[in-house]
């Protein structure tokens, strides 16, 4: 693709970003919120696009904003307004600090990357048309990388059981 | 014979633990027994070692023996030694003879007293202290047996100890005591820095070679102990408020033996003092003033034993005064015959105070020739040998000092024999008032409260021990007679040589004089009694005689105010605020930090997630600068 | 590569990064907290991706996917406690666990 094109739909990607993002921290509304982070999954997922990571983007969409976020506006809905509670309380030098804090972290981070700009992140490296393809990933999951598969699944298999464990205790409770 | 010694020294300390182990299970009266039994086998083992000392070669007659080396520090030794040796073997005669005898009264004169057992435990611990210290082979056993008589002294006044006065009069005893044995050994400290041993010959051999200074203070520190146990001038305000004990205890303690350990220092030291002839003169002056100014108070008292107190302040004022020029016989010839008429004295108060129910003012006796006789003789004959009438025992010894100090010559000789004179003179004053006072005229208000025995004047182990020291007191002086024998003076020189030896026309010539002077007493305190009046007339005099010329006073303010002031002081300005607070403000102020730190633990999860945004800022700068 | 340098992809995530923590620490309901969470580990991803491109390996993009498997994981737990407070009548405040005051 041209270069002006690339350009542009990066700057689309990015601010979609960062305004979804400003979205789901600022609205009281849970609700709105979900739907701003699936805003903001799509827009990471045209920028791992981007970075010819397209398996990534592609189980970016449809597990994390296809069934994650999914389940974020299920326990949204069923809790509705019981969820809501304002922005403001606290003390103020909590505010106060948790905002030094965050722009703290942003500014190393800005710093730290502004000064390896002009040596290490020069030149990425050439990648073939494969890279990032779900057949290379998947052949590193099974080679190189087969513990990590293992762990995950492992892990996932916990979650579903405490999800379950969660859900139930009540009605025993109930019952008895 | 040195067996002897030691049986002397053990068996009154086996008969002090057998009445404390045995506690309740004996009577009161088997205690009184095993003080009593233990005490004459003390003076059993006493005879057999002056017998076996008499037997032997005159050059041989220094035994010591030690039973174990109690200290080893470096190069200096001292072993638990006695030393049994002329000196030593007349001072256990006494020391058990005369306290068997009043261990023997007390059984009479303290029956039915609640705390019996407690007593004669103290008794023969005193016995066995005294004893300790006559007999020690070194300068350090002697300060213990100084410092253990010290403590039986405390217990014993303040015997009875529900009495306020009693306490305070037996701390008082105890702590101008203690100055006496700071003083002592301090002197202890200077002899081992300048001779490296404290055994007596070892010290003896080494005496002459020190500079002066050092044998002046060693000597010094030795006259202070001194000066305090013998309650001589300055340190003498202790002992008529010991009157507080029970009699045989002022008996035992205050007149016959532990007031005399300081005369038997220095006798015992006399190489140290003769290399220091300045601080022993030094001690005769002290003996000289003290013998005069108690002489005078004795005159305006009015308690018995107080009389008798102040008597024994100014006979010892004799012996110091004999020591200090160097009389060293006659000073223990006259220890030996005062331990045996003024524990004669002291036991006839106590059967006339026994008799009368506890009553010790003498404006209230009078008239007991009659109803207690054979105690009437037996005062007038310690009267008598007080006064010092030939041929009791007193005239003997008394004169031998006044002769000697006459004829040592010189000023120091010269003023000692005056005082001597003027000494004897007081003393027939004083103990003549205080005999007629008690045993003639008519009978006064304590009479009617008097108690009576159906076999005379007081139980017999009262009497008996009284009768012995009657006796005692008319023929103990005969041992010296100037010019015919002299057996008891040449003893003691084998021990301790003298500096002065009077002729014996110098002898009769001053017996003549302070015979005379003391007949003239006598018959002032006749005349001043009949004719209803005292001897001291001027209420000015008999003010400052009676406050005992002020010293107590003296002392409360020099010392005791001083003191209370400094303690009261620093208690508020020091104490109170920075340590009691500064401990108070540890508890507090730890409290107040924690409580301060605890405010971190908020609750609030928000603050925990801005915590850990911060410390996740700070890691990055590390890991940044690191790499 | 066409488009802007990887640096420019590091900048964004930094800044979502920055969001995603400022919601963590100053909302108070438990939903949105986590929501934010899901900000902050997105970020991450997208650094991780990034650099997997910028070096040619593709390392960083299992790890950004076993992220995303952890970040599911994590979020149906965090989802299954929250309604189990609501169950129980609990006011759904984060400042109301203040269990851990001392």
């Amino acid at each position: 693709m041209s270069n002006v094109l690339v350009w542009i739909i990066w700057f689309l990607a990015a601010g979609g970003c960062l305004a979804t993002g400003v979205a789901v921290v600022s609205v009281t509304n849970p609700f709105y919120s979900a739907l701003a982070l699936i805003g903001n999954l799509a827009s990471l997922a045209v920028l791992y696009l981007l970075l010819a990571a397209e398996f990534l983007a592609a189980a970016q969409v449809l597990v994390y904003a296809g069934a994650v976020m999914v389940m974020f506006l299920f326990v949204v809905a069923y809790l509705g307004g019981r969820a809501d509670a304002p922005w403001a309380g606290g003390p103020p030098l909590l505010r106060a600090a948790a905002v030094v804090a965050a722009a703290a972290l942003l500014v190393e981070v800005v710093v730290v990357v502004g000064l390896a700009w002009g040596d290490n992140l020069q030149e990425p490296a050439e990648v073939s048309d494969s890279f990032g393809s779900p057949a290379e990933i998947g052949e590193l999951f099974v080679t190189s990388h087969l513990l990590a598969f293992e762990i995950t699944s492992i892990v996932l298999l916990v979650a579903a059981i405490g999800g379950v464990v969660l859900g139930t205790t009540p009605e025993k409770e109930e019952a008895e | 014979m040195i067996a002897g010694g030691w049986i002397c020294l053990l068996a009154p300390l086996a008969g002090a633990l057998a009445i404390v182990l045995a506690g309740q299970r004996i009577s009161r009266r088997t205690a009184g027994w095993i003080s009593t039994l233990t005490t004459f086998v003390a003076f059993g083992g006493a005879l057999m070692a002056f017998l076996g000392l008499w037997a032997a070669d005159p050059d041989d007659r220094e035994r010591v023996s030690t039973a174990y080396t109690w200290l080893a520090a470096g190069g200096f030794e001292v072993g638990f030694q006695i030393l049994v040796d002329p000196l030593s073997s007349v001072m256990m005669l006494i020391v058990s003879g005369v306290g068997g005898l009043i261990v023997w009264y007390s059984m009479g004169y303290m029956a039915g007293d609640d705390e019996e057992r407690r007593y004669f435990a103290y008794m023969s611990i005193f016995v066995f202290s005294m004893l300790m210290l006559v007999e020690a082979g070194n300068f350090l056993l002697l300060l213990v047996g100084w410092g253990l008589v010290g403590l039986a002294s405390y217990l014993l006044i303040g015997f009875w100890h529900k009495r306020p006065e009693a306490v305070a009069a037996a701390k008082k005893a105890f702590v101008m005591n203690a100055i006496g044995d700071a003083t002592f050994a301090l002197a202890c400290v200077l002899l081992i820095w300048e001779t490296g041993t404290l055994e007596f010959f070892g010290v003896f051999a080494e005496v002459d070679s020190l500079s002066t200074t050092s044998v002046n203070l060693i000597a010094l520190g030795l006259l202070g102990g001194a000066v305090a146990k013998s309650a001589q001038i300055p340190l003498q305000t202790w002992l008529p408020d010991a009157m507080e004990g029970p009699t045989p205890v002022s008996a035992l303690i205050h007149a016959a033996t532990m007031v005399t350990a300081g005369v038997y220092l220095l006798a015992r030291a006399s190489p140290v003092f003769e290399a220091a002839p300045d601080v022993q003169h030094l001690a005769a002056i002290l003996g000289a003033a003290t013998l005069l100014v108690a002489g005078l108070i004795a005159l305006v008292q009015w308690d018995i034993k107080r009389v008798i107190a102040y008597s024994t302040m100014s006979q010892i004022g004799y012996m110091f005064m004999a020591a200090g020029i160097g009389a060293y016989g006659y000073a223990i010839f006259h220890l030996m015959t005062h331990a045996f008429f003024k524990a004669l004295l002291f036991m006839s108060a106590g059967v006339v105070i026994h008799h009368l129910q506890g009553e010790q003012d003498i404006r209230r006796m009078g008239g007991l020739k009659s109803v207690l006789p054979k105690t009437h003789i037996a005062f007038l004959v310690g009267t008598l040998a007080l006064v010092g009438i030939p041929p009791f025992a007193g005239f003997w010894s008394k004169d031998g000092i006044i002769t000697s100090a006459f004829a040592t010559g010189g000023a120091l000789g010269w003023s000692l024999y005056i005082a001597g004179l003027v000494g004897a003179l007081l003393t027939g004053a004083y103990a003549f008032r205080l005999y007629y006072t008690v045993f003639r005229g008519e009978a006064q208000s304590a009479e009617a409260e008097a108690v009576h025995h159906e076999h005379g004047e007081g139980p017999r182990s009262m009497l008996v021990p009284v009768g012995i020291l009657t006796v005692l007191s008319t023929i103990g002086g005969l041992v010296v007679i100037p010019g015919v024998w002299h057996p008891f003076t040449s003893w003691i020189g084998e021990t301790a040589e003298p500096l002065v030896e009077p002729t014996v026309l110098e002898d009769y010539a001053m017996s003549v004089l302070a015979v005379a002077l003391g007949l003239i007493g006598f018959y002032v305190a006749r005349r001043a009694f009949h004719a209803g009046r005292q001897l001291v007339t001027s209420p000015g005099a008999w003010r400052v005689l009676e406050h005992k010329l002020y010293f107590d006073e003296l002392y409360d303010a020099l010392f005791y105010r001083p003191a209370v002031a400094i303690s009261t002081a620093l208690r508020r300005n020091f104490e109170e605020p920075v340590i009691e607070r500064s401990l108070d403000e540890i508890g507090s102020g730890t409290i107040r930090v924690g409580d301060d730190v605890a405010r971190v633990q908020s609750g609030l999860l928000r603050a925990y997630a801005v915590a850990i945004a911060a410390g996740v800022c700070v890691l990055v700068v590390v890991f940044v600068a690191v790499r | 590569m066409d488009g802007p340098d990887i640096g420019w992809y590091l900048i964004v995530a930094a800044l979502l990064f920055g969001i995603g923590a400022l919601g963590v620490m100053m909302r108070r309901s438990p939903l949105i907290v986590l929501l934010s969470t899901e900000i902050m580990l997105n970020a991450a991803n997208l650094t991780l991706i990034a650099f997997a491109r910028q070096q040619g390996d593709l390392d960083g993009q299992i790890f950004a996917l076993a992220v995303m498997a952890v970040a599911a994981a994590e979020v149906a737990i965090g989802l299954g406690l929250i309604v189990a407070m609501a169950r129980r009548r609990i006011v759904l405040d984060v400042d109301q666990a203040s269990a851990l005051r001392g």
